[in-house]
């Protein structure tokens, strides 16, 4: 029996590939139910003009109940964003990737957030607990108790 | 003219009615948020649509697959709160023909 995941995904792509993405988001690859990329750009004016970067998602078998994990890619020469909520492995500390996630959100609604909480940086730096951070970090973003200390 | 009859189809179809105007354009409306599948179709985990299958309504007026609120509504991170609008979920008692205006309001005062 297909997954609860595997049709509400196909349902994702579907419109994906028939409406399109919003402006400065792009689907890069998604080949199965697992895992997904997209590139994400920020329009107009902001401190990351000219920057693009890549996001991976993936998903469990009980997506959309359960949360994808999602985070910048870092490897073959891709960095992520410098922002006070993202790590340089990548992690990215948002609460609706975590302890505000809804089933009644989706892949696009992710990117798009993930891209206004870019364009609203005022300051380009790293969390200030990054060092700490990724030394111990799991692989799986998911795995993090993040604290979400404020809503920017 | 003379017309006969040799054979007739019945034709019947059946909408949940989900209290929520589905004509005002807005098709979204019309499916489960959580599997966005229509709500006259079944969710995920079944094959036959209709009572096997049924809606769940919210106090906060919010409509879904029952069994799909529940999935979420059993994990620890629901927070049993409703998807839309995470307010505490309460599920909501529905009267039939309490969309008539006046219909259920009117006996208190009669009495």
């Amino acid at each position: 029996m297909a997954s609860i995941s595997s049709r509400r995904l196909a349902k994702e792509l579907m419109e994906i590939k028939n409406d399109g993405c919003p402006v400065g988001i792009n689907l890069v690859k998604a080949d199965d139910f697992s895992t997904w990329w997209f590139t994400i750009q920020v329009m107009g004016e902001s401190l990351y003009k000219n920057e693009q970067f890549t996001l991976q998602f993936r998903f469990d078998p009980q997506y959309p109940i359960s949360s994808p994990a999602v985070q910048f890619v870092v490897t073959d020469g891709k960095e992520a964003p410098v922002h006070p909520h993202v790590y340089s492995n990548g992690h990215i500390c948002a609460s609706i990737l975590g302890n505000e996630w809804s089933p009644v959100l989706s892949v696009i609604a992710v990117c798009v957030t993930l891209q206004s909480m870019l364009a609203s940086c005022k300051e380009k730096q790293r969390p200030i607990d990054n060092d700490r951070y990724i030394k111990h970090a799991p692989e799986n973003p998911k795995k993090t108790r993040f604290h979400y200390d404020d809503d920017t | 003219m003379k017309v006969i009859i040799k054979r007739w189809h019945a034709v019947a179809q059946w909408r949940w009615d989900t209290g929520v105007s589905s004509d005002d354009g807005d098709e979204e409306g019309d499916v489960c948020g959580i599997c966005r599948v229509p709500f006259e179709g079944c969710c995920p985990s079944c094959k036959v649509p209709g009572d096997d299958c049924p809606l769940i309504w919210g106090e906060c007026t919010h409509v879904f697959h029952m069994h799909c609120l529940l999935r979420w509504i059993g994990t620890a991170a629901s927070n049993q709160q409703c998807p839309m609008d995470r307010r505490p979920w309460v599920t909501a008692e529905r009267k039939v023909k309490n969309l008539v205006p006046g219909a259920g309001a009117a006996a208190p005062s009669a009495s």
